[in-house]
């Protein structure tokens, strides 16, 4: 019996055994079918699931003004999809727990669709499985942060279903400023301004990265140092405009078009020995008394430029011995029929008599001036176009930026070389150049006879470190005679003193220049529907210039369309603002010296304390008076020369009446004035010279008072 | 006599070694596989799973050395003993058990967390291995031998279930097994496989009837049902087969000899590379060679555990080592087939091998008194009695 229980239980664990023994070689049995049966096929699914090359996209470059602000940058903004097939969609108990606070959540944050709306979305993305799907687009980091705390999607990166997208979007800080110029680059558009120029630079390049995804699902970057290449973040591009001036210009420029209800204008403003464009301002109306930086006129638009194009006639002349500085030309009461339909007119109906070669420029006589250059050159052409072409006004500069227009200067054996295109071309009609051309040209006037090239782009910089500056090129040596030169000066100079543009006569600093009035030839009208590009260029101080610019306003139609009235305010703005801030343009101040009565400061009346303050500041030394007992101890007070010291004269103020405040600065005016409860307004600059309402009269409160000062 | 000689472990000095070789081996495949968790948890220590193995081992084989120099027979009482002391512990940890990924398996033992199914594990297979030998003389008996003996099978196997179903199976059939050995009648083994096959079939086609939302909050449930249905269907969503692709990759990439240690790529991105599918990686790096190898060496310790049956003197002896050697093997062998993927992801360790906390412990305990009766057998066994001339009542010795 026991042996039988012996072998019972032997057969038995045999045949466990054996049963284990099947087992195990069914294990091997698959070893052998994964291994070389189906290798293949999981060596492929290998590759296509664990590893995944990801595109590392590069930062953009910045692009900074002269002084280091930014004009462009790039931020990083963010598209967030949905993962219908994520654990948290998935998961029952989570998904309608949370699916209402959520979609609460989304609404009150976008304010976009209502959080019925969001429900439905979002139990639609779960039903359908969706692995993708585009929640909402840009996104900014701020809101990204939030977003992530929001209810099923804190459930973690991979399991709450939220793919967050980071791409990057293009932030201009100043907004319009210098739009055009600063410009952009998009896929598919022709790329405009700094942007589109430096697009190589600015954009850096893409990087690869191995990643493969590990436990969990989170994709780690491979530890394969050969299999990757690192991202280059885009350089930076330093311009050379000076956002100041450039606001400046912007601002000017608007106000002028408004005024004039002109259609476009631009300004340009360049520094002279370098070449530097410091500011440049473009503005298209869009709706009425609406501008918006919409295209580069200064750099892009040829077109005909009007009297400011004679400069070159008289440099021809000149410089040829054609003419002389006192020449006699008969403008012949403003009329000169060259052909049968052909006549030229001189703006000034009547002409202007018997003018000089020198006052034919600064009256911007087109008959003298024509009538000078068809006599020099009618019967040889090619030697005023020799002219132009050597002033580089025959082919783009090529400069910095995308987008140069080209000019169109009419060569002699043109097919539409007329006869009336020698006499035209003197005083800037039936020829194209850009704004900035002329510019360049009168730049290079400046700059003592050395034509430089306008550069935009001062450097590129990597990491804040200048890898590539760019260097003032010459595009000239010298485009006319010294000589020449001299009388050109002379010339331009006149055109301020006593020529077309008086108004911009100022006692601070001289302009030298030249205005232009140009008729417009609109499509098949030609010029008959009188529309007028009024320009102004020049350069300050006339004697030692420092910067040269150019304003144009095109089409004016308020009534008033001379250059130097509509283009000139611009430029003289832009001019002021320059000579504010650049010290170096100043004249020297004179000091008297006269120890025995001191110089009083300004302000002549005021806050004690403060006057008291500045005087002993001076060494001036003050003392505290007053004429009667009600006057004494008030805070304020007028500063009266005495033989030897300022006497302070205390002054009583009140809140009933309307206090004097004329010869206070405004600090103190406003101070008392709207402490009486009077609502202030103001005009100039400088003390205060008079007052709307007279002192001594009761205060009615929030009445409004102007004070005018100067 | 040497130090050496008076110290070292006795007992088969085959099962020793394969005991040895493969906490060795696991430890350099974990010391590889630990890679991805490293990362992610500890910023890239990977030393640190290593040492804490390389400490758990140490424990371990301390564990196997103490229990080995014990005799068998003391485990005999002890075995009830820990049968009931594991009712009130599954109940306790059914109830206020820590939750680790989604299952409530694991309770903590004065600071130590255990999974109470290993200890459950341990005790009924004890149990039953001591009431087989026992009742030889009854074993037919039905009512007075069969059914308290299934009964409290059952019991075990279905207070784990809830919690940990694969466990259970196992379990189960691992008890089935060891009264196959155990000479259980036939016809009763026949009749506990209907019934099972009944039960299971009652109990799975309800779970596939009913609609997904009925099975929330019922605990693992619905977990079973996609774990199933995940196995049984053929899947194409790379997202569900994740594991088992990456498991496969690795296998297939091994070739022949494998990547060599250390060089696994799979290791990344399997999820569990270093307990549940710590197969695929040994495969991936060692090869077809090494994987076979690794699957001979548990047969192989099987086969020597089974020899001790021919030699033991008592059949609990005998009965407790082939039980627990069979219990260790197949949980081994089913952890191959989970990675090959025969069979639906169940989360059993690799023996010795898979990282694991303080299931090594009680692995540990198991494999001591595997060595105990190894070691006594051999002791006890006379000196010049061949394996052939064994005493006819030496067998049924277990039941003074």
């Amino acid at each position: 019996m026991a042996t039988n229980i012996r072998k019972v239980i032997l057969i038995r664990t045999y045949t466990a055994f054996a049963f284990v023994a099947v087992f195990a070689m069914v294990i091997v049995a698959y070893l052998f079918k994964i291994q070389y049966l189906e290798k293949k096929h999981w060596l492929a699914l290998a590759d296509h699931l664990s590893t995944s090359i990801q595109t590392v996209e590069p930062s953009r470059g910045n692009i900074f003004a002269a002084d280091g602000s930014l004009l462009a940058t790039s931020l990083p903004i963010y598209d967030l999809r949905l993962d219908g097939k994520a654990p948290a969609f998935q998961d029952e108990e989570i998904f309608s727990n949370q699916l209402d606070s959520l979609a609460y959540c989304l609404a009150t944050e976008f304010e976009d669709r209502s959080k019925a709306e969001y429900k439905r979305i979002l139990t639609n993305v779960k039903n359908r499985g969706d692995r993708y799907y585009l929640l909402k687009r840009k996104v900014n980091y701020t809101q990204m942060k939030r977003v992530k705390q929001f209810p099923i999607f804190r459930e973690g990166k991979y399991k709450g279903g939220l793919n967050i997208e980071e791409k990057n979007r293009r932030e201009k800080p100043f907004d319009y400023l210098a739009e055009r110029t600063i410009g952009y680059s998009v896929k598919g558009i022709a790329p405009v301004g700094i942007e589109g120029a430096f697009d190589k630079e600015l954009a850096g390049k893409p990087g690869k990265r191995v990643m493969q995804r590990i436990a969990g699902g989170t994709w780690i970057p491979v530890n394969d140092e050969e299999q990757q290449i690192e991202a280059r973040n885009g350089l930076d591009v330093m311009s050379t405009i000076d956002v100041n001036l450039q606001d400046v210009a912007e601002q000017a420029l608007l106000n002028t078009l408004i005024k004039n209800k002109a259609e476009w204008g631009t300004a340009i403003l360049m520094e002279v020995k370098t070449g530097e464009i410091k500011a440049i301002a473009n503005l298209t109306r869009v709706a009425e008394g609406q501008y918006t930086e919409k295209y580069n006129y200064a750099v892009g638009e040829s077109l005909e430029p009007g009297s400011t194009f004679k400069i070159t006639s008289m440099m021809a002349l000149l410089e040829d011995g054609k003419a002389q500085m006192t020449d006699m030309y008969d403008t012949e009461g403003g009329k000169k029929k060259y052909f049968a339909n052909a006549t030229m007119y001189d703006a000034e109906e009547g002409g202007h008599g018997m003018v000089n070669f020198q006052q034919a420029f600064e009256i911007s006589s087109n008959v003298a001036i024509s009538k000078a250059v068809y006599a020099a050159y009618k019967n040889n052409p090619e030697k005023f176009y020799n002219h132009l072409k050597r002033l580089k006004l025959t082919e783009p500069i090529g400069i910095q930026l995308s987008g140069e227009g080209k000019p169109r200067i009419k060569h002699p054996k043109d097919k539409d070389w007329y006869g009336t295109t020698l006499p035209w071309s003197s005083i800037g009609y039936e020829v194209k150049v850009t704004p900035l051309q002329i510019v360049t040209l009168y730049n290079a006037l400046a700059n003592n006879g050395k034509m430089v090239k306008p550069i935009f782009v001062k450097q590129i910089l990597k990491t804040g470190t200048p890898i590539k500056e760019f260097k003032t090129s010459v595009m000239v040596e010298q485009v006319c005679k010294p000589s020449t030169l001299k009388n050109l000066h002379a010339m331009m100079k006149g055109v301020v003193e006593h020529g077309t543009a008086t108004n911009l006569k100022n006692p601070n600093y001289t302009v030298a220049g030249k205005t232009g009035t140009a008729l417009v030839a609109d499509g098949r009208y030609g010029y008959a529907k009188q529309i007028y590009r009024s320009s102004f260029v020049g350069f300050f101080p006339a004697d030692q210039p420092k910067y040269t610019c150019m304003v144009m306003v095109n089409a004016p139609s308020n009534g008033i369309y001379y250059g130097s009235l509509v283009a000139g305010p611009v430029f003289k703005e832009l001019a002021d603002k320059v000579y504010a801030t650049s010290t170096n343009l100043h004249k020297e101040l004179k000091y008297v010296v006269t120890p025995e009565t001191p110089q009083l400061p300004p302000a002549k009346i005021g806050f004690a304390d403060d006057l008291k303050a500045i005087l002993d500041k001076l060494s001036i030394s003050s003392q505290m008076q007053a004429d009667t007992e009600e006057e004494s101890g008030s805070e304020w007070a007028v500063a009266e020369l005495q033989a030897n010291n300022v006497k302070l004269r205390t002054i009583k103020t009140s809140k009933q009446f309307i206090p004097d405040v004329k010869g206070m600065g405004l600090k103190d005016a406003i101070y008392l004035l709207e402490n009486a409860g009077l609502k202030v307004q103001t005009e100039g600059y400088g003390k205060v010279k008079s007052q709307s309402i007279n002192p001594g009269e009761p205060v009615t409160k929030g009445a409004t008072i102007n004070l005018k000062l100067g | 006599m040497s130090t050496w000689e008076r110290i070292r472990p006795r007992g088969d000095m085959f099962m020793w070694g394969i005991i040895f070789i493969l906490s060795i081996w696991g430890l350099l495949a974990i010391y590889s596989s630990t890679g991805a968790l490293a990362y992610k948890k500890n910023g890239g220590n990977v030393e640190m799973y290593l040492m804490q193995q390389a400490a758990l081992l140490c424990v371990g084989f301390f564990i196997m050395f103490v229990i080995h120099t014990i005799h068998y027979k003391y485990f005999i009482g002890l075995s009830k003993l820990l049968l009931w002391i594991t009712y009130p512990l599954l109940i306790y940890t059914l109830i206020f058990g820590i939750e680790i990924n989604g299952a409530k398996r694991w309770v903590n033992f004065f600071g130590i967390t255990i999974q109470s199914s290993d200890i459950a594990k341990l005790a009924i297979i004890m149990f039953v291995t001591r009431e087989l030998s026992r009742k030889q003389e009854t074993i037919d008996d039905f009512k007075k031998t069969f059914l308290p003996i299934l009964g409290h099978i059952t019991l075990i196997c279905l207070l784990i279930a809830p919690e940990n179903l694969s466990t259970a199976l196992v379990l189960f059939s691992t008890c089935f097994l060891i009264l196959f050995i155990g000479r259980v009648k036939i016809k009763h083994l026949l009749l506990i496989t209907g019934v099972v096959a009944l039960a299971g079939g009652l109990f799975f086609t309800t779970l596939f009837l009913l609609p997904e939302n009925a099975l929330k909050g019922t605990g693992r449930l619905l977990t079973w049902k996609n774990r199933i249905e995940s196995f049984g269907k053929k899947e194409t969503d790379p997202d569900k087969t994740f594991q088992n692709d990456h498991a496969k990759i690795a296998i297939a990439s091994g070739g022949l000899f494998g990547k060599w240690p250390g060089n696994s790529t799979e290791r990344n991105f399997l999820p569990e590379a270093y307990s549940d599918f710590i197969y695929a990686i040994i495969a991936e790096e060692y090869g077809l060679v090494g994987a076979l190898l690794m699957l001979i060496l548990y047969l192989f310790f099987l086969y020597r555990a089974m020899r001790m049956v021919l030699k033991s003197p008592k059949a609990f002896g005998a009965l407790i080592a082939v039980g627990l050697s069979f219990s260790l093997v197949l949980q081994a062998l089913i952890n191959m087939a989970v990675a090959v993927n025969v069979f639906p992801v169940t989360g059993l360790t690799l023996p010795l091998v898979s990282k694991g906390g303080t299931s090594i412990l009680l692995t540990s305990v198991a494999f001591g008194i595997i060595m105990s009766v190894s070691r006594y057998v051999e002791q006890d066994e006379p000196e010049t009695e061949a394996e052939n001339n064994i005493q006819e009542n030496t067998l049924t010795a277990g039941h003074e």
